[in-house]
C-alpha cells in the first residue's frame, strides 16, 4: 500500500540518489586508483566520477584539498535533493543533518569555552550541519548564554533539554556532551521513523531502524572500548548508550559493566554479528590489541572499527533493494562519505609511500 | 682569525709565551679529545636523522588512520582540550673534558590525559595510537636535538682552541714592543742631537763672551750675539 502514493511526492527524489548510487566509484575504479603513482594520476583516474570539482585543484593537490572537494561535490548533490524533497522526506533529510549539527555546535562550544573568535569556527564546520541560526552562536560569548538564547533556537534545542544544563557544558569534557547529544539524536531519530505516519510500517522504518539499531550498537560498543584507561566513570558511561538497539537492554547492561575487552566481547555475544567481528579482529584475547599498539606498522588484518563500517556499508548497500524507501537517502550520503574516506586514504597512502596498505579501503561495489 | 675585540689579556713577556704555550698543549690535548667525541656525535646526529625520519612517516600515517576513522578533523579538538604538556624535556649538564653540554632528556608525567575522550564515539583507538606514535617522534625530536645542541657547543669549543690565538697574540704583542722601541730610540737620538746642538751654541756664547770681556772692543758685537744666541734657542725650541 505504501507505494501506491509515494512517487507522487518522492519520484523523482529516488530516481535521482538512485542515479548518485550508480555514479560511485565500484570494484574496478578503486583497482585503477591503487595503481596511481602520483596524486595527479589519481586525480586524473577520479576524472569522470568528480570531473568539474577536481578541475580547480592545482597540480598534486595535497590529500587534505582532495578529501575537501570531493566533499563539496556530495554537499552540491545532497543540497538539489534536499532542496526538492517535500513533507516527510524533508523532514527526514533534517533530521539527516543533525547528527553532523552536534559536531558544529560541539566545536563552537569549545570555541566559545576557550574563548577563541567562533567566527573563524565558522570555516571549521560541516557545511551538511549548517543551520540558519548557526552563526548566532557566535554571538555567545559565555557559556550561559550560550545555552540560554541561543542553543536554544537550535534544531538541536531537545537534545540539550532534560540531559544537559550549562553548568554541564562547562564543567563536562566536551567528548561527553557530544555523546550525549548523538544518544539523543539517535533516539529521537529512531523515534521519529517508527512513529511519523508517513513512515511507521513502511520500507523506510524497517530499513532505517536496521541502521540506526546499528549506529546505536556501534556508538555502545565504540564508547566502552574507547573508555578503557580514561577517568570516565562507569555511570557516566551507561548515560551514553543509546536506549535501543540489538545490543539493548542486556547488552547494554553488560557493557556498562564491562571493565576490560573480554567484558565487551562477553556482552556482545549474544548478537553474532558483534562477536564474529570480535573474533576477527582479535579482541578479547589475552593479547587484546597488541598488534595495533605497534603504531601504525602491524596489523595487516582489519581493526573493529573497519569491520564496523564494512557492515555499515554493507547495510546501506542492501537498503536500496528496498523501494518506496526514503532509506536511501541516508544510505547514499554514508557511501559517498565513505567513498570520500576511501580516496583520502588511497590519496594518503600514494603520498606518503605507503603502498603495503593501500588495499584498506571498502569497497562494497 | 685573531679577533680585535675578544683577545686574550697577556702580558707580553717571554715568562708568560712559555706560560702560554704549556696551557696551548693543555688546550690541543683537550681539542684531540673533544674533536673525537664531536666526531662520534656526528654518527650519532647522522643515525638519529635517519631514524627520524622513519619514525615521522609512521607518525604521520598513523594520522592519515585517524582521519579515516574518525572520518573528519580533530585537530581543533585536540588543540583546545590539551591543557598542560604531557611529554616534558628537562636539561642536565655533561661535562666533555672542560666543556659543559646541556643534555635533554624527555619524560612523560603520568595521569595526564588532557584528550582522552577525543573520538570516544569512533576512532578513539586510532587517536590514542596516533598519540603514542608522535610522542616516540618527539623523543626521537628531543634526542637529535640533545645532539645537535651538544655538536653546535663542541663545535665552537673547537673552533676557539683551533685558532691558536695565544701564540699570534705573544707574537704581535712582540712586534708592538719592537715597534715602541725603536719609537722610543728615535726620540731619545733627536733629543740629543738637539741637547748637543744646544750645549755648542751655549758654548760659543760663552766663548764669545769671554773674547768680548777679554778684548772689550765694542760692545755692538757683544749685543748682535745675543741676539744671535736667543734666536738660535729658538730654532732649536721648534725642533724639540
Amino acid at each position: 500500500m505504501e507505494g501506491l502514493f509515494f512517487n507522487v511526492n518522492n519520484g523523482y527524489i529516488e530516481g535521482i540518489v538512485r542515479g548518485y548510487r550508480n555514479g560511485l566509484l565500484t570494484g574496478q575504479n578503486y583497482n585503477n586508483l591503487t595503481q596511481c603513482e602520483t596524486i595527479d594520476d589519481l586525480k586524473l583516474q577520479l576524472g569522470p566520477a568528480y570531473g568539474d570539482f577536481l578541475a580547480s585543484l592545482p597540480p598534486n593537490p595535497s590529500t587534505s584539498t582532495l578529501a575537501e572537494k570531493t566533499t563539496d561535490k556530495l554537499i552540491a548533490e545532497f543540497r538539489y535533493v534536499r532542496a526538492n524533497a517535500v513533507g516527510a522526506l524533508a523532514k527526514f533529510m533534517d533530521y539527516l543533518t543533525y547528527g553532523y549539527m552536534i559536531d558544529n555546535v560541539a566545536l563552537l562550544i569549545t570555541g566559545t569555552l576557550h574563548e577563541r573568535d567562533t567566527r573563524e569556527l565558522l570555516e571549521r564546520c560541516h557545511p551538511l550541519g549548517w543551520f540558519e541560526t548557526m552563526p548566532v552562536l557566535c554571538v555567545a560569548t559565555n557559556i550561559e548564554e550560550l545555552y540560554n538564547s541561543v542553543l536554544i533556537e537550535t534544531p538541536l534545542a531537545p537534545y540539550f533539554k532534560g540531559s544537559l544544563s550549562h553548568q554541564d557544558l562547562d564543567e563536562l569534557n566536551i567528548e561527553i556532551v557530544r555523546n550525549t547529544l548523538y544518544k539523543n539524536y539517535l533516539e529521537d531519530f529512531n523515534n521519529f521513523v517508527n512513529t511519523d505516519p508517513d513512515m511507521a510500517g513502511t520500507p523506510t522504518a524497517e530499513v532505517m531502524t536496521e541502521i540506526l539499531e546499528f549506529e546505536a550498537d556501534r556508538r555502545a560498543i565504540n564508547i566502552t572500548l574507547n573508555s578503557f584507561g580514561t577517568d570516565l566513570s562507569k555511570t557516566d558511561r551507561k548515560k551514553l548508550y543509546p536506549s535501543f538497539g540489538r545490543l539493548y537492554p542486556e547488552g547494554s547492561y553488560m557493557l556498562s559493566r564491562a571493565e576490560d575487552v573480554e567484558g565487551v566481547r562477553l556482552a556482545v555475544e549474544g548478537v553474532s554479528d558483534y562477536k564474529t567481528y570480535f573474533d576477527a579482529a582479535g579482541m578479547g584475547q589475552s593479547s587484546a590489541g597488541a598488534g595495533n599498539m605497534s603504531g601504525g606498522t602491524g596489523g595487516d588484518g582489519k581493526s573493529l572499527e573497519d569491520l564496523f563500517y564494512q557492515k555499515e556499508m554493507e547495510i546501506s548497500k542492501s537498503a536500496f533493494t528496498r523501494q518506496f524507501s526514503f532509506a536511501i537517502v541516508y544510505a547514499w550520503v554514508k557511501l559517498r562519505e565513505q567513498e570520500i574516506r576511501n580516496i583520502t586514504w588511497i590519496a594518503e597512502c600514494i603520498a606518503q609511500n605507503q603502498k603495503e596498505r593501500i588495499g584498506n579501503y571498502i569497497s562494497v561495489f | 682569525m685573531s679577533g680585535a675585540g675578544n683577545r686574550e689579556a697577556v702580558f707580553p713577556t717571554r715568562q708568560s709565551l712559555g706560560l702560554m704555550k704549556s696551557k696551548l698543549k693543555g688546550a690541543q690535548t683537550g681539542h684531540d679529545l673533544l674533536k673525537r667525541k664531536s666526531e662520534a656525535l656526528t654518527k650519532r646526529i647522522d643515525e638519529a636523522k635517519r631514524k627520524m625520519g622513519r619514525v615521522m612517516q609512521i607518525a604521520a600515517f598513523s594520522l592519515a588512520e585517524v582521519t579515516y576513522a574518525v572520518g573528519g578533523d580533530i585537530g581543533y579538538q585536540v588543540q583546545e582540550s590539551a591543557k598542560s604538556a604531557r611529554f616534558r624535556v628537562r636539561t642536565k649538564q655533561e661535562n666533555v673534558s672542560g666543556v659543559f653540554l646541556p643534555a635533554f632528556e624527555s619524560y612523560t608525567t603520568d595521569g595526564n590525559n588532557d584528550f582522552g575522550l577525543t573520538g570516544l564515539g569512533k576512532g578513539g583507538q586510532q587517536v590514542q595510537r596516533c598519540r603514542e606514535t608522535y610522542a616516540r617522534a618527539v623523543e626521537t625530536l628531543v634526542e637529535l636535538a640533545s645532539l645537535q645542541t651538544a655538536f653546535v657547543i663542541l663545535d665552537e669549543v673547537i673552533k676557539v682552541v683551533n685558532r691558536r690565538d695565544i701564540n699570534s697574540e705573544l707574537d704581535e704583542l712582540d712586534r708592538e714592543e719592537f715597534f715602541r722601541l725603536k719609537k722610543v730610540q728615535n726620540k731619545k737620538q733627536r733629543d740629543t742631537a738637539a741637547q748637543d746642538a744646544e750645549m755648542r751654541v751655549k758654548r760659543e756664547a760663552a766663548e764669545k763672551a769671554e773674547a768680548a770681556s777679554g778684548a772689550t772692543s765694542s760692545d755692538k758685537e757683544n749685543e748682535s750675539g745675543t741676539v744671535d744666541i736667543l734666536g738660535e734657542s729658538e730654532d732649536a725650541d721648534v725642533i724639540f
